[in-house]
């Protein structure tokens, strides 16, 4: 599949507008105006922006606890997205979900998640579905490193391959479960290594290279349109922040999380375009403003919309 | 007794050619099983030092963790990137450090990587990657046994099997980057998933060698002529429309009908260019060198690449002496 300068510049917007929403995440968690946990998807872009840049609106994924990313890649709106975080009743849960519960089934966004590796079985769901109507949809499911060791990853990939579902499963390997390093927690150093045992092409690639990982993602979903099954993409990365904010990373060394930054998935791109004048600076500087306008409005609409009026609390509640 | 290298990629056999062909799977643990098996021929052979590059997996700690050896088995001092120039980095120290045979465990972009760090040290690579032209599937036992006993000999081509032919990238006149088996012309202008799949894209191919049952972009040359890794020529393919297609299996399960235009062997003599102005060139199967119009660019063959073991060769020759005969 070949990528034209419009798809690049749309990815590339994608990516930054993802780090600009996190950045001001990360501001207003730490001003305490965002309750709850927040788990940031800052230098980890390239991974949700390179594969949903490969999908359409009737493709499904399924996403983790550090979702926001997935949200914003595969379409979800920033005001809902920003009012949900605060708590607010215009937000994509009305305010009682919080940032690992944020939905929107009409984008095929079947929800970030709270429960490692709980997207496995939905996306299989979901591709069970597209299955059985015909119709040539895919489903992505967004999992980390520690959830790659959780047995309903392993179920869903064992039956997504067994029942040749139109899966695609995209592993974002930060290198930590919360503070674990995956040399602690795997016996084996590459989770495509898992894929031979499901009888599933298991792929390793660069994550913090959008254009690596749209390839190998539009692969990956011509072979499940074509009813060929799942595929598992491994995408190396890191995460800039912690865990959650609030983390005191103890566990790692401020020279690795250096080394990480020097191979920042955003300015890799940016500097490749500008070279290649795909990229002007120009045009760099009104994709960047109209992204800072999008999240004065996004922060604004979250501050001044209501919050869920208190003899709402139980509705809408299942659990 | 010279010391024996080994470098084991820990990355080879994983990339997207899982996916767009049907590479296998190769995980790490069956290198580890083979480095085990490399650890007990070399340590047959009488051999005392072995050096091998770490890496992130640690396939020879692993190795070793399962298999007592009487021989000092050390690491290469090195910080590792986790990258393709670890295996440069380590076979350069080995080099600087008189190691007399290096045993390579990847396929070609791996061996690759390390005659870009050496091209003095005789290799006996062992297949564990995708596209496998340069190195050969064996035993592993055998081919310990091999690599300790070539170390021993002098690096002379004739005595150890054969010294390989590789193709240069020209920037001017400087050397900009190596190629073992093949270097394609890749009409992208970015590096992404790295391996080369789809044959639209590619306008032109040098071959240090070609065989018909060769596999890769190699065996688009295959089926033109042959030649052996050794002899002083290689081809240089352009591809369009023209008179012939060829059908060729490109990577592992994946046939692509490629047109050629033209054809020509290449001279060591002489430096052919490369025709677009901004492309990627794919050394070895994986696109690595980006070219744009402020750097043109020349392939060149070069008949001194690394000397490559031959273990047939290697072991009749231990046959002759004896190595392995005792007598009562």
């Amino acid at each position: 599949m070949s990528l034209t300068e419009d798809k690049l510049i749309q990815m590339y917007t994608t990516m930054v507008r993802i780090r600009e929403f996190e950045t001001k995440v990360e501001e207003f968690f730490a001003a305490g105006k965002i309750p709850g946990f927040v788990h940031l998807y800052i230098g980890e872009e390239a991974v949700a922006t390179g594969t949903c840049a490969v999908l359409t609106d009737k493709d499904y994924i399924t996403s983790t606890h550090r979702g926001h990313g997935h949200l914003i890649a595969k379409g979800g709106d920033l005001k809902r997205m920003m009012a949900e975080l605060f708590g607010k009743k215009t937000g994509y849960c009305k305010g009682k979900g919080g940032s690992m519960h944020i939905a929107d089934v009409d984008l095929g966004i079947l929800g970030a998640n709270g429960i490692v590796g709980g997207g496995g079985p939905i996306a299989n769901g979901a591709a069970l579905a597209a299955q059985y109507r015909g119709t040539d949809q895919v489903a992505v499911c967004f999992f980390g490193d520690g959830a790659s060791n959780q047995g309903t990853t392993q179920e869903a990939m064992n039956l997504a391959s067994a029942w040749k579902l139109p899966v695609v499963f995209v592993n974002e390997n930060n290198g930590y479960g919360i503070s674990c390093p995956t040399c602690k927690s795997m016996a084996v150093a590459d989770i495509a290594d898992r894929a031979a045992a499901y009888d599933m092409p298991g792929v390793v690639v660069d994550g913090n290279d959008v254009v690596a990982v749209y390839e190998a993602v539009a692969e990956a979903v011509d072979r499940a349109r074509r009813g060929d099954g799942p595929s598992l993409i491994e995408c190396k990365t890191y995460r800039w922040r912690g865990h959650f904010e609030g983390d005191a990373c103890t566990y790692r060394d401020e020279a690795e999380v250096q080394s990480w930054m020097a191979k920042d998935p955003i300015k890799r791109l940016r500097e490749k375009l500008l070279e290649q004048g795909i990229l002007t600076e120009d045009k760099d500087r009104e994709i960047r403003d109209a992204i800072a306008r999008e999240l004065e409005a996004a922060v604004a609409f979250a501050e001044e919309s209501p919050l869920p009026a208190p003899e709402e609390v139980l509705e809408d509640v299942y659990a | 007794m010279a010391a024996v290298g080994i470098v084991a990629n820990p990355v080879s056999g994983k990339d997207i050619r899982r996916l767009v062909a049907h590479g296998s799977v190769f995980d790490n643990q069956e290198k580890v099983r083979i480095v085990r098996r490399i650890l007990k021929g070399l340590e047959a052979t009488g051999t005392e030092q072995v050096f091998y590059m770490p890496d992130s997996y640690a396939i020879v700690g692993r190795a070793l963790r399962g298999c007592a050896v009487s021989m000092d088995v050390t690491p290469v001092p090195m910080t590792l990137t986790d990258s393709q120039d670890d295996s440069t980095t380590a076979a350069a120290w080995m080099e600087a450090n008189g190691v007399g045979c290096i045993v390579v465990l990847g396929g070609d972009g791996t061996c690759r990587a390390v005659v870009k760090g050496t091209r003095r040290i005789p290799l006996l690579p062992i297949s564990t990657g995708t596209n496998n032209v340069f190195p050969s599937f064996m035993e592993a036992t055998i081919a310990g046994l091999t690599a300790g006993l070539a170390a021993r000999r002098s690096h002379q081509a004739e005595d150890l099997g054969y010294r390989s032919c590789c193709l240069e990238i020209l920037s001017g006149d400087t050397v900009l980057d190596v190629a073992l088996v093949d270097v394609a012309v890749h009409e992208g202008s970015f590096i992404g998933a790295r391996a080369v799949w789809d044959v639209d894209k590619l306008s032109q191919i040098f071959l240090s060698r070609c065989r018909p049952e060769s596999i890769g972009l190699s065996a688009v040359g295959g089926q033109l002529l042959t030649i052996e890794p050794q002899d002083p020529v290689g081809l240089h393919i352009l591809l369009g429309n023209g008179s012939k297609r060829v059908s060729a299996a490109i990577a592992p399960g994946l046939f692509r009908q490629v047109p050629i235009a033209s054809y020509e062997t290449m001279s060591p003599l002489k430096a052919y260019p490369v025709l677009s102005d901004r492309c990627v060139l794919a050394l070895d199967g994986e696109r690595e060198v980006e070219v744009t119009p402020s750097r043109p660019v020349r392939v060149r063959l070069s008949i001194q690449g690394p000397v490559v073991v031959d273990a047939a060769k290697v072991m009749r020759r231990a046959q002759k002496d004896g190595v392995f005969v005792s007598t009562h």
